[in-house]
């Protein structure tokens, strides 16, 4: 929305759509860049306890290849959050900006802000993922 | 009107009729041409007279946010000094070994209500209080998106509250623990584990109302400019927090609903010489009861994040981080449930995976703190009374978050786990995340609140007891847990160490009493002769101290246009231009009470909503609403499907006469040269967002019941158990039919409505309801040969039937609400708000339709 | 007033039985898994008191010892590296260590395993040595050899209780229709107290018992006198008890091996005085506590489903009480 909105520039609509459904669009998909990395973090650890649970419930052990499984997945999910990462990493341009607070009300740092609040919750989410890869590391069997 | 298809050209060609107009941003010198003064005090007293409080009796009809507010916090405060109350209660009775001062049951009473009312009726809702009240102020909003049913939600929780909190006065309160870990809650007699289901049920799902508000306030009632990246963190964290509370209260719902058709109708989810397993309680409970341990954190965190930039006079350093952290939290809260569940023996692998997120989601928690302490470093800063509980709380929640890191710690908590230390842990990081931040925020909001002052002197009294008999009662009860006493236990032999610890506890317990004591006068003492207050006293930079003294309560004057985190220091004559009504809705020409709607990122303005003003139908609607709820837990269940009933009928009274009418004109001039829309529907409307949220929680609580299914299959070897009915495949079949029908009408009415073919809309509404009806009734009729009350596997194909009839129910009445509303002139083409809510029930209700028929047909073929 | 003198009787006799502070504490171990803890606390213990003092010290600093500006850079390193760096290694340190000993407690036992059902408000017991065809019943005190691993198989009839001897090692629930396990090894002789530690009712407080480690040969020697019948006591007052406990009816609910009672519903009293408490570890195992429970049982455990015998007088509450107290 802009001073294009008056009445006389009305006519002027399939780019207006246009900057409409933009702008819509680039909110869905902040939303989405800013939850991604936990998102995956989540979707790792419950696939761990789940898979953990129902093995250890209806077969009494892990399988080796369920261990292998989710360690591959682990590496899965952290290659995933370290490329969310380093995307959020470029949208926060830092090292172009130097800005490490984003404080205006403008598009930019809005834009800006949210790619750094994406690239912190990566570094979470990772370590997030380390630590819940461990007990697969270090606990064997299901007692 | 066209007569089209629901084309996105069509939808869009609407969209643009009512597009906003104007131009947008404004610019400076359009914010420096001042309003005449005639026009400003003309602008006033229309507004003041659209925003007028009701007077006299009549003032309890009110349902503007700073009234409701106002109520909602000191009935939940009301409710914390009972709880408090019953805690001194239980800690004479502690004092000394092989003390009698209360009998075994009682004592059982006062602890299970002790914890339940802390949690339920003070600790969540005196954040969503706290929230209704400031939170517009700090949008600049003129009140929370939907008034009624932040009344609506305050009246149910007065009344569910007075109901659980009076059973303690006729000594059938629930007595198995805040938990209610069945079998003991099940087989409990008397009604006190159905006052705590049903009565504490009717509180979550106001709770649930309260943050669907919230979010939806947070999400779309900013003032124009006001991007994500520079709203007050506290929005933020009412943000993260209201959608915790959609994804976890919604489990324990489940659970409850289960556990209450175990109790009423003897449904065996939980009984295990019937295949239930009490286990899958404590699952559905602690995926609830651990992220609500961050529910109530998270907003009394958000206090403290308010108040210390105003005490280092300087914008917060790290706001992203404390961002990262409140969103980081959120998330990580919701992998925890099973720490308290270390000692069920479960494989020693899972536990391990708990243990690791546990210590994970330490790290999100310490940068919040780590951030408050590097914005008090960069800061100039000048300590007063709220930093000062501040701190105090900081201390104590440090104490409590490292034994916090001790407990995550499996092998550990296999000692700690029910002993005191964990008494001790919990109170460390409630009092000092929650209780110290809380009372940070009477005292620094109090100003705002009341347009007074609370004393200085007192308030460090007040501090002082506290924190030193906090700390004299619980530090102790670490040792105590150590040396092995358990929690929850009545008495003690002497001689095992406990006597003395135990006696300091619980004289210190009445040194905390006495600093909620002087707390207490200070609030409530009159204050009547202070002089007025300064408008911004601690000299803040956040909107709400933008508010007017002496008080209005018409919110904001003007709706400002904000480009700044901290407005009030960087935004030069802002004030002065929102009292001047320079900005946006500086006036109620219509004599309307209005607010601004915006965009979800930008905040960029996109209608003009128009809210709901006193009334007393959400008195009706909550009253008979909690009669549903209160007669069942004495097992009288006509009276109670008869309030249902009329709760149900006062709620479409409310909606119908109040929510989405076709407006008296469609544009709007709302200041600054913007016009905007008065009407929306679909995505741009307010409550099409409610809807969508609300929908997300009813769907997480559905995924909970089929969780419950899944759970058995994997806990017990024999389920299904061999022999048993499976539902007849052909009449699920049928059912998913219908409910797929009935899904497909009510979506094509919405296009067929919204391109003006109303007959053939109206024809589609109408022939919906039937197929809904016929879904329901194949689903019934599909299970009526298994018997619920013999084995847990018919129980829960039962249950998930329950579930889809009793919500295909609600979606045939609203159906039919839009046929009437079709009929008479409500619903148009132009204005169909009520149909974009009611197809977007219909998606989720249909999406969990076929999950269960899913569940119910296909299930028994694959598992057995 | 009886109530009175009972109620003396029975403060007395959980006196005498409480002996010394630290039967039931974490913090003095008895065994190898409680040790392994206790060290673990004590570590977390001092690495807590250092982050909170560092924490609070520098909250204290910023706030009231240096209030002026103070530099941005100083801050971000602080945020960056006590949010995140610091933590980091140090949870997953810590993480780590608390893994590796997670696996001790479920170790497999040696060969003995003792199946405790957890009731309202007592503990069924049986011991079942390796091989055994059928275990040896008892009820609310725990035995075992020292230096051996002990397993124990856990459930319970309604509700869910926690099996606990803090002395020795971490706790376990006790569910209704599904067994838990957990291991223990005690190091040095002596007696500890265990109690339930998940709510479990009225008298929740109350569910106790004594675990008496012994020597090995001890134990042997023990449980082979454990497994035998009852011997009859002898004296006046212990015959004229044993026919008041037929008269009362007391064998519907008890069970005394040797004799022929044999109810199942309480506790099995075969060598009831041989134990160190009754009542799960309420009262001393004396005489004047047998008086006293059997007579005052509703005041001393409330809701229990024994009924209060208050219609016997003190004559036939001695006599019941010396011959179950001579039941050894």
């Amino acid at each position: 929305m802009s001073a294009r909105h008056d009445p006389q520039r009305r006519r002027d609509r399939p780019a207006e759509r246009d900057e409409e459904r933009r702008a819509f669009r680039e909110e869905a998909e902040s939303l989405v860049r800013i939850t991604a990395a936990p998102t995956i973090w989540s979707g790792h650890f419950l696939l761990c306890y789940c898979a953990v649970a129902i093995a250890c419930a209806k077969a009494g052990a892990v399988p080796g290849w369920l261990t292998g499984g989710l360690l591959a997945a682990s590496v899965a999910a952290l290659a995933a959050i370290g490329w969310v990462g380093w995307r959020a990493f470029r949208q926060w341009n830092v090292t172009d900006t130097g800005d490490f607070s984003n404080p205006e009300g403008e598009a930019e740092d809005r834009h800006e802000f949210l790619g750094h609040a994406a690239f912190l919750l990566a570094i979470i989410s990772f370590i997030g993922v380390v630590y819940v890869t461990m007990p697969l590391l270090l606990v064997e069997g299901c007692r | 009107m066209s007569r089209r298809d629901d084309s996105p050209a069509a939808a869009g060609e609407h969209a643009d009729e009512r597009a906003p107009r104007g131009p947008y941003p404004p610019t400076e010198a359009m914010l420096a041409e001042p309003v005449p003064p005639e026009l400003q005090a003309a602008q006033a007293e229309r507004l003041r007279k659209a925003w007028e409080t009701p007077k006299g009796w009549r003032y309890w009809s009110a349902v503007n946010n700073s009234e409701v507010g106002v109520w909602y916090s000191l009935t939940a405060f009301c409710f914390m000094l009972l709880a408090g109350l019953m805690a001194l209660m239980i800690r004479v009775q502690l004092a000394v070994p092989e003390n009698d001062a209360i009998s075994a049951d009682l004592f059982n009473q006062l602890f299970t209500m002790h914890g339940s009312a802390m949690m339920f009726l003070f600790a969540v809702p005196i954040f969503e209080a706290i929230s209704i009240l400031i939170l517009p102020a700090m949008l600049g909003a003129r009140d929370m998106p939907f008034p009624r049913l932040s009344a609506y939600g305050y009246w149910s929780f007065l009344i569910g509250g007075i109901f659980v909190m009076g059973s303690i006065l006729f000594d059938v309160a629930p007595r198995a623990g805040w938990f209610m870990y069945p079998p003991l809650a099940t087989e409990e007699k008397g009604p006190g584990s159905d006052i705590w289901l049903l009565g504490l049920s009717f509180i979550e799902i106001a709770s649930i109302a309260a943050a669907v508000e919230l979010i939806v306030g947070t999400l779309k009632c900013r003032p124009p400019g006001m991007r994500v990246n520079i709203m007050p963190l506290y929005a933020w964290y009412v943000m993260v927090v209201g959608g915790m509370i959609l994804f976890a209260f919604p489990p324990l719902i489940a659970g409850d609903f289960l556990f209450e058709l175990e109790r009423s109708f003897d449904w065996p989810f939980f009984d295990p010489t019937r295949g239930g397993d009490p286990m899958l309680w404590q699952h559905l409970f602690w995926i609830f009861g651990h992220p609500e341990v961050y529910i109530v954190f998270l907003p009394s965190i958000a206090i403290a994040a308010m108040i210390v930039p105003t005490v280092a006079r300087r914008p917060i350093v790290g706001y992203s981080w404390i961002v990262l952290s409140a969103v980081g939290t959120g998330f990580l809260s919701f992998g925890l449930w099973v720490h308290h569940m270390f000692t069920t023996g479960l494989p020693n692998i899972s536990l391990g995976f708990f243990s690791a997120a546990s210590e994970a989601v330490v790290i999100p928690t310490g940068i919040q703190l780590f951030a408050f302490a590097a914005t008090l470093m960069v800061g100039r800063v000048r300590v007063n009374l709220p930093m000062l509980w501040i701190a105090g709380g900081l201390a104590i929640f440090t104490a409590g978050g490292l034994t916090g890191v001790m407990l995550a710690i499996a092998p550990f908590d296999f000692q700690a786990h029910d002993s005191y230390f964990v008494v001790a842990h919990l109170h460390y990081t409630l009092f000092g995340g929650m209780v110290f931040p809380v009372i940070a925020g009477v005292y620094y909001f109090y100003p705002f609140i009341a347009k007074k002052r609370l004393s200085d002197r007192l308030g460090k009294w007040a501090f002082w007891l506290i924190f030193v008999g906090f700390n004299l009662t619980f530090l102790p009860m670490h040792l105590t847990g150590l040396l092995g006493m358990p929690r929850r236990i009545y008495a003690y032999p002497a001689g095992l160490g406990w006597d003395w610890l135990n006696l300091l506890s619980s004289t210190a317990a009445f040194v905390i009493a006495a600093g909620f004591a002087v707390f207490l006068v200070d609030l409530l003492r009159p204050k009547s002769r202070q002089p007025q207050i300064a408008r911004n006293p601690w000299e803040a930079g956040t909107l709400e101290w933008s508010h007017d003294v002496p008080e209005e309560a018409w919110g904001a004057r003007s709706v400002p246009y904000i480009t700044k985190r901290y407005p009030l220091w960087d935004q030069p004559k802002l004030v002065e231009r929102m009292d001047a009504g320079r900005y946006y809705l500086g006036d109620a020409e219509e004599g309307f009470r209005e607010t601004m709607i915006t965009s979800v990122i930008d905040a960029r303005p996109l209608q003009v909503q128009r809210v709901t003003g006193p009334t007393w139908k959400t008195h009706g609607a909550a009253i008979f609403t909690g009669g549903a709820f209160i007669f069942p837990t004495f097992h009288i269940y006509w009276p109670a499907i008869l309030c249902g009933a009329i709760a149900v009928g006062f709620i479409i009274w409310w909606l119908w006469s109040d929510t989405a009418r076709p407006p008296e004109k469609e544009m709007k001039d709302v200041g600054l040269g913007l016009s905007l829309p008065t009407y929306a529907s679909g995505p741009k409307s307010v409550g099409w967002w409610a809807m969508w949220i609300t929908m997300l929680g009813d769907a997480t609580a559905f995924a909970s019941v089929i969780f419950g299914f899944f759970f058995y299959w994997t806990a017990s070897p024999d389920f299904p158990p061999p022999e048993a009915l499976d539902p007849v495949a052909w009449l699920v079949g049928l059912a998913a039919a219908a409910m797929a029908l009935a899904w497909a009408l009510t979506r094509a009415a919405r296009s067929l409505n919204r391109a003006g073919r109303l007959a053939a809309a109206r024809g589609a509404l109408a022939v919906a309801p039937a197929a809904t009806l016929l879904g329901a009734g194949a689903l019934i009729f599909s299970v009526l040969h298994m018997s619920p009350t013999a084995h847990v596997y018919p129980a829960i194909m039962w249950a998930i039937m329950v579930w889809v009839v009793v919500h295909s129910g609600v979606g045939a009445i609203m159906q039919l609400y839009c046929l009437a509303g079709s009929l008479a002139g409500k619903m148009t083409p132009r204005f169909d708000a009520d149909i974009w809510n009611v197809a977007l029930f219909w998606h989720f209700h249909a999406l969990s339709a076929l999950v269960a028929c899913a569940v119910l047909g296909l299930a028994p073929m694959v598992l057995t | 007033m009886r109530l009175t003198g009972a109620a003396t009787a029975a403060a007395a006799a959980a006196l005498s039985l409480a002996g010394c502070a630290g039967r039931q504490s974490a913090l003095s171990p008895g065994g190898a898994d409680a040790a392994a803890l206790g060290t673990l606390f004590w570590v977390m213990l001092g690495g807590a008191v250092l982050l909170w003092l560092a924490m609070n010290g520098m909250f204290f600093y910023v706030t009231r010892v240096n209030a002026s500006a103070m530099p941005r850079r100083l801050a971000n390193g602080m945020v960056i590296g006590g949010g995140i760096v610091l933590p980091t290694i140090l949870l997953g340190a810590l993480l780590g260590w608390g893994l590796s000993i997670l696996p001790d407690q479920r170790q497999p036992d040696d060969g003995l395993t003792i199946r405790v059902h957890g009731e309202q408000w007592w503990w069924r017991v049986e011991y079942w040595p390796e091989g055994a065809a059928a275990p040896v019943v008892s009820a609310n005190e725990i035995r075992l050899p020292v230096g051996e691993r002990v397993g124990f198989r856990l459930d319970s009839d309604q509700v869910i209780h926690s099996f606990w001897i803090p002395s020795l090692g971490g706790k376990m629930d006790m569910f209704p229709g599904r067994e838990t396990y957990v291991s223990l090894e005690a190091e040095a002789p002596g007696v500890y107290r265990g109690q339930c530690a998940e709510f479990c009712g009225e008298s929740h407080a109350w569910m106790a018992f004594e675990a008496v480690a012994m020597p090995p040969d001890a134990f042997d020697a023990w449980l082979d006198a454990e497994a035998g019948a009852a011997a009859a006591p002898e004296g006046g007052a212990a015959e004229r008890g044993a026919a008041l406990f037929a008269r009362e009816g007391c064998g519907a609910c008890h069970a005394i091996r040797g004799t022929g009672h044999v109810g199942q519903v309480g506790p099995d009293l075969t060598h009831v005085g041989g134990r160190r408490s009754i009542g799960a570890g309420r009262l001393a195992a004396t005489p004047e506590a047998f008086a006293a429970w059997i007579t005052h049982t509703d005041s001393l455990k409330p809701g229990v489903r024994m009924p209060s015998y208050d219609h016997l007088s003190d004559a036939d509450a001695a006599a019941l009480a010396a011959y179950l107290a001579g039941l050894t």
